[in-house]
């Protein structure tokens, strides 16, 4: 296929969090909140002239620094946050708006303040607290952590507006992001899309890491190229996958996965488009901050849930896109130490093959390991063990 | 022996060894060879590809019909025209060996694998260490290196022992400081040769269970030649592993082979 226009663009803005767009929307007067998950709502980041950038430890190498202070068994993304921060990668941050929605984020948090990573006289952390269990009065008590730590501080530091109408504002802006990223998305369910899983995962992350206002135009101008993009004739994957688990930030993970003849149609991960990409369908009669709350808790399919609605909600969802994307195999995949998934994925993909029927490859993953020749072999023989079961398959019907 | 056009070769190039096998068109192994590796993978398979053709009275590569690269450096093999991953190899490789086998321990030289057989010789499930290198090939050379002994004579020198000392630590690193703490402390060293393959064997057990491996068992790769470690193996696992008729290092090379041959008739 022709490269996307934009596709060179895209990847160095992945290079450094301070990136090219982040840069030019601070000289216009732009208030940076860096966050690290789902649970921090995006949109109440995307109020007035604030904007959110949903961090990455792009360039990080050994993470020793991170690890003396939060120990070998802390989560790899919490750590390379912490080793990114003391190696001075966040400066730019107005604010670091951080939810206790996992104890190894809510340390790297705790991490920020107490190494001052950061010099500005009006930078503050966050820690909101974030329910485990959706009912009315849990929402409640989200709502109000929102109001609390991160809208009332906005207004009081920087003179934010948090009205009902600028987050109804912002939130328009979030759903046109999400409208774009959902077409793209939908375009890999063709059975020899215009899109790769690696170009995709590029441009969530960049709609995640780059000032909506200023990403906005370049996403639009994809979209459309998209639209008129010829795929190859001849499909250089050889199977498809679909990906479910916890944060991956590395579009390179997805490069390799799809060097070794998958292509990845799905993403069911932290930092991808399942759950972050929806529309947020607010009514006018009702407040807008309580509904995005609980469209929040509604969508997360975050491992830290463990009623049984939203066990069951995580299973059927990774069944459903596996399904609706046309993939032939699931990648349950998890950082190193993170609690949450780690007890997920140990149990849930033996019930994705034994009692959903699915072909599952389980991973258990570093957080910069683009380059793992174990992970590339691994991920090798699930395609090829795919392959193989689609030509008998074929070999059965055909008689 | 067939016209040129029907061999079906392979190169299996390892992490620490090499190894290139010609097929002819019924499957039967007409040449085969095994050279240490060298840094550069291209460079390793280029050297195994001129000698097994030797070997097999051809001139080049160029004689041969269709080439399949595996292993570690599978992705550098110059004149292939496909790779295959070692699991799905050693897989096929011990299925047309013996079909009664049902899974496999693989400890190569940078990796260990269990892997599990589906009837047609496909991987069923399969499971590998992280990254380092505890309880591999390069984990024995490095014990091997210690005791001042080559493998073979490792491997003989655990048989011997009455008792077994338990090596605690996995790491390469870790362990052969750990030996030369029990070295120093007099110990017997058939004894500590013994609790060395005792950890690898509990390592390999390991991944045997999560490949889901229950009965007929069988180890492919370098160390599979290696006695010692087969007995601490059938020990922890509780099971006799199936000796096979072909060199085990050869393994994912001959399954390889296999693919080539069914991936060749396929194309006819």
């Amino acid at each position: 296929m022709k490269d996307l226009k934009h596709l060179i663009f895209f990847e160095k803005l992945l290079e450094n969090a301070d990136n090219e767009l982040v840069r030019q929307a601070q000289k216009e007067g732009g208030i940076a909140l860096g966050y690290t998950c789902y649970h921090m709502p995006e949109v109440l980041l995307n109020l007035g002239n604030c904007f959110s950038v949903r961090l990455r430890a792009p360039n990080t190498g050994s993470i020793d620094i991170a690890t003396y202070y939060m120990s070998n068994y802390t989560c790899e993304y919490a750590r390379a946050l912490v080793e990114r921060g003391i190696e001075g990668g966040y400066q730019f941050l107005d604010a670091m708006i951080g939810v206790d929605a996992c104890s190894m984020m809510n340390r790297a948090m705790e991490h920020f303040e107490i190494l001052q990573v950061n010099d500005k006289p009006n930078f503050f952390v966050s820690h909101c607290d974030i329910p485990f269990k959706v009912t009315d009065y849990t929402l409640d008590s989200y709502v109000r952590q929102m109001e609390v730590h991160v809208l009332d501080e906005l207004n009081r530091r920087f003179g934010v507006d948090t009205s009902d109408e600028a987050i109804r504002a912002a939130v328009k802006e979030h759903n046109e992001v999400c409208a774009i990223l959902t077409e793209i998305g939908q375009m890999r369910k063709a059975d020899n899309p215009v899109v790769t899983g690696y170009e995709y995962h590029v441009l969530n992350l960049v709609s995640f890491t780059c000032p909506k206002k200023l990403i906005l135009p370049y996403l639009r101008e994809t979209l459309e190229e998209l639209k008129t993009r010829k795929p190859d004739k001849k499909p250089a994957f050889r199977a498809r996958v679909a990906i479910v688990g916890s944060e991956i930030d590395d579009p390179n993970l997805t490069k390799l996965i799809e060097g070794c003849g998958a292509l990845v149609v799905s993403d069911r991960y932290c930092f991808g488009s399942t759950p972050g990409r929806e529309i947020i369908e607010l009514a006018d009669d009702k407040p807008a901050l309580p509904q995005i709350c609980l469209h929040v808790m509604q969508h997360s399919e975050c491992a830290r849930y463990i009623a049984d609605e939203k066990v069951l909600q995580r299973r059927e969802t990774a069944d459903r896109l596996a399904k609706e994307y046309k993939a032939e195999g699931i990648i349950y995949e998890q950082m190193k130490y993170c609690d949450y998934w780690g007890f997920e994925r140990a149990l849930v993909s033996h019930i994705m093959h034994d009692e959903y029927g699915w072909p599952v490859l389980s991973i258990d993953r570093l957080y910069n390991n683009g380059n793992s020749g174990q992970l590339r072999t691994r991920v090798q023989a699930f395609v090829e063990s795919l392959e193989i079961k689609r030509i008998h398959k074929e070999a059965e019907k055909n008689g | 022996m067939t016209a040129p056009s029907e061999r079906e070769p392979i190169c299996d190039v390892g992490s620490t060894y090499t190894k290139a096998v010609i097929l002819d068109e019924n499957g039967k192994m007409i040449a085969d060879t095994t050279i240490r590796s060298k840094i550069n993978s291209e460079q390793s398979a280029i050297a195994a590809m001129a000698e097994v053709c030797e070997k097999a009275g051809l001139k080049d590569s160029k004689e041969l019909s269709y080439l399949i690269g595996t292993g570690y450096g599978r992705n550098k093999v110059p004149f292939a025209d496909e790779n295959i991953s070692e699991i799905s190899c050693h897989a096929m490789g011990v299925h047309v060996t013996d079909p009664t086998v049902k899974a496999i321990i693989d400890i190569g030289g940078q990796d260990v694998k269990g892997i599990s057989i589906d009837t047609d010789g496909t991987v069923k499930n399969f499971a590998m260490n992280d990254k380092c290198a505890a309880g591999t090939g390069r984990f024995f050379e490095a014990m091997a290196r210690s005791f001042e002994l080559t493998l073979p004579e490792f491997s003989k020198l655990s048989l011997t022992a009455k008792n077994v000392i338990p090596i605690t630590a996995q790491c390469t690193v870790f362990a052969e400081s750990e030996v030369i703490t029990l070295v120093g402390e007099g110990k017997a060293t058939d004894e500590i040769a013994a609790g060395i393959e005792m950890a690898v064997a509990k390592r390999c057990f390991v991944m045997a269970k999560k490949a889901g491996a229950t009965d007929s068992i069988t180890l492919t790769g370098g160390c599979a030649k290696n006695d010692g470690l087969k007995e601490a193996i059938e020990h922890v696992l509780k099971l006799k592993v199936v000796n096979l008729k072909t060199d085990p290092q050869l393994m994912g090379a001959l399954g390889a082979a296999e693919y080539a041959r069914q991936k060749g008739m396929a194309k006819k």
